[in-house]
């Protein structure tokens, strides 16, 4: 027996990331290719997946956040480091186990235009995995399984034969949600999963996307750089920047009481849809840029843009470690102060 | 004095401009395009008006009409397909739309100029940043490549683009996104506008970026005192920055008034439902209350009002006529049917 076909128990760590690194080489040259530098894309994460749980990876364009999903599904390998999904690790399985690895994380995409082939039914990309993962779902049987994913995505049924451009954005990604199911996952890594859609319709699908969770159990890998949907949705959530996490912990943790200066700007920066609060909450305007991943700075990433750097922050990394905030964080000087009652 | 300073004349072409009248008016707009496969209604009958000083938001979500409406203002709608069916677009009292293409080439840039989305296929990529934004000053004002050059750097300063002198050379793809709209914000303010429209100025960016840019648009509209048109989906930027709200469904104006009013008190099902699915970041939201269905196809907008096969308050009223634009309020319209009673629900 292999440890993917297990079930997990309520509460049991289904996936787990420790000390994850991917560094992408720069090259120069056509023929005669030599390395000159290396795009530090993940540098170091480490993070636990609960059964039924939603993590949240969130920080801005060229943070990481989707690296660290694609090198956990081994679309890239890893340069070091461990992910284990069920205490198997995922980067020493065979192709035949990794095959069936991939039918228990699934994923949905951002584009629900480009990620469904214009050219075939609903009804056959619901039904492709079940070609590639034979015996998940009998042939006879599998007609009367689509209506039922259709009806659980909240889609008519009799649309089986209909192809994707017949279908609006948000019917599209319950599409994506539907096909995504189909394979009885374990885990579904969402990688911006609303973020195209219209603002109307993306509470339609985080709802059904937390509908489907409670029901199935299933676990979130949830990446998206909208807060608010983060906030919503997630239980825990990591804030990464320049390939590192800076602080995670639970949302009171991370929006409420958040340590880190990073978080403390991001947050501040998330425009809030009530003009009675416009200019009462301190807006923490960062300078300049994100630096560049290829040669980040010294010790503390984002000591550069940081207003309480200190000589300590250009020599030494701050450990992602509990400093007294209740949750873990990566900085020598964490914001102490406690909002909680 | 230099050519590149000549001061604005108080006339566009051949029409006398009205210091008296409001900054920009638009009456009843209607763009419809015309394809081949039927008509597209983008905007059906859209009225707003604009003052110095003022920041005016037009809320929608894709294919609400927001953008086409920008188009139809700044003159840049493509006929055909395109075509100004019905209405009036006014600046200073002077109608614009019917003025003749080498009139209205007047007014752009000097008087109404337009940021966009995606700063990156807005600029042209085999051009110097600074020698687009000198182009301005070349085409408008005939100023020489040199006395270009020199603006461009001043202009690429007020957009705080760092080491403005040495990075005057260098292409959009040497810029990161934030810095791409910085050098869009630059070209539009060249002539000095009286009215910038900002479409989804920040959508591509990242949050932090975003908060950088809208303050800049804030400090800049501050000094200059020009009107602002923000073109978004978002509305928490909206909620930000505006002083008054068009909230736009459809192609039509649903909702307008004063941003705290439209906000806190919304008099169209479509905004109170905008207002109840959309989770905050300062609070937990347990479960997010959406909008049933989707946007329509301008190709085939419902009957009747066309938010109705969206709407919890909907009935056979609702289905057969198109409401009009009720004033609800001095400064506030909606249209709906039943406005009091979606007000009545949140008393």
């Amino acid at each position: 027996m292999t440890a993917p076909d297990q079930t997990p128990t309520s509460n049991e760590v289904v996936l787990k990331v420790e000390n994850l690194v991917k560094y992408f080489p720069i090259t120069r040259g056509i023929l005669f290719q030599h390395q000159i530098g290396t795009v530090k894309a993940v540098d170091d994460i480490s993070f636990d997946l609960r059964r039924g749980e939603t993590l949240g990876l969130v920080g801005e364009s060229g943070c990481g956040k989707t690296t660290t999903a694609r090198t956990i599904l081994r679309l890239e390998n890893p340069t070091s480091g461990h992910a284990s999904y069920m205490g198997r690790d995922i980067f020493e399985l065979s192709r035949s186990e990794m095959r069936e690895l991939r039918r228990r994380i699934q994923v949905i995409f951002q584009d629900p235009y480009a990620s469904l082939n214009p050219r075939m039914t609903i009804g056959d990309i619901i039904t492709e995995g079940w070609r590639v993962h034979k015996g998940v779902v009998a042939k006879p049987k599998q007609r009367a399984r689509v209506h039922e994913l259709l009806e659980l995505v909240g889609l008519n049924p009799d649309h089986i034969n209909r192809y994707p451009h017949q279908f609006s954005g948000g019917q599209r990604q319950r599409i994506g949600v539907a096909r995504a199911l189909a394979l009885e996952p374990r885990i579904i890594i969402c990688d911006e999963p609303v973020s195209a859609l219209d603002v109307s319709v993306q509470a339609q699908v985080v709802n059904l996307l937390e509908d489907i969770q409670d029901e199935l159990g299933l676990s979130y890998l949830f990446i998206a750089h909208d807060l608010s949907v983060v906030r919503h949705i997630c239980d825990h959530i990591a804030v990464m920047y320049l390939g590192k996490i800076v602080e995670i912990g639970n949302e009171y943790d991370v929006y409420d009481n958040s340590a880190h200066p990073y978080t403390e700007a991001l947050l501040s920066a998330v425009p809030i849809p009530d003009p009675a609060l416009r200019d009462k909450e301190r807006r923490i305007l960062l300078e300049g840029d994100v630096p560049s991943p290829a040669d980040p700075p010294s010790g503390c990433r984002f000591r550069t843009r940081c207003w309480k750097a200190q000589d300590v922050c250009a020599t030494d990394p701050p450990e992602l470690v509990e400093r007294g905030q209740g949750h873990p964080v990566a900085c020598h000087f964490p914001q102490v102060e406690f909002a909680r009652p | 004095m230099t050519a590149v300073d000549t001061y604005k004349k108080n006339t566009i072409g051949d029409r006398a401009l009205d210091p008296s009248a409001p900054l920009l008016t638009v009456d009843d707009l209607h763009v419809e395009f015309r394809m081949d496969m039927g008509t597209v209604k983008a905007v059906n009958g859209l009225t707003y008006s604009l003052d110095r000083h003022e920041t005016l938001a037009i809320l929608g979500e894709s294919g609400s009409g927001k953008s086409v409406n920008a188009q139809a203002v700044m003159g840049i709608i493509d006929t055909p397909p395109g075509y100004v069916t019905r209405g009036s677009v006014k600046f200073r009292g002077a109608e614009l739309l019917d003025l003749p293409e080498s009139q209205r080439r007047t007014v752009r840039g000097e008087r109404i100029a337009m940021i966009f989305q995606d700063a990156l296929t807005a600029l042209n990529p085999v051009f110097s940043v600074g020698w687009q934004i000198a182009e301005m000053f070349r085409i408008h004002r005939g100023a020489t490549k040199k006395e270009g050059f020199e603006r461009a750097i001043g202009l690429m300063d007020r957009a705080k683009i760092p080491m403005a002198r040495e990075r005057v050379n260098s292409y959009p793809h040497e810029f990161s996104g934030g810095m791409r709209q910085r050098v869009m914000i630059a070209m539009a303010l060249a002539l000095d506008p009286d009215i910038l429209i900002a479409d989804e100025p920040t959508t591509a960016l990242d949050v932090t970026v975003q908060a950088q840019i809208m303050q800049l648009l804030a400090d800049l509209q501050q000094e200059t005192g020009m009107g602002l048109i923000l073109i978004t989906h978002d509305l928490g930027v909206v909620a930000e920055v505006a002083d008054n709200v068009v909230v736009m469904y459809a192609g039509r104006e649903v909702e307008t008034g004063e941003i705290n009013q439209v906000y806190h008190d919304p008099t169209h099902p479509y905004t109170l439902g905008l207002m109840q699915s959309i989770p905050r970041p300062d609070v937990h939201t347990d479960r997010l209350n959406p909008i049933k269905g989707s946007p329509p196809d301008l190709m085939h907008i419902p009957s009747g009002c066309p938010f109705h096969p969206r709407c919890p308050y909907a009935r056979e009223k609702c289905v057969i006529e198109e409401p009009s634009l009720h004033e609800v309020a001095p400064g506030r319209v909606s249209a709906c049917h039943f406005w009091k009673e979606v007000r009545g629900d949140r008393a």
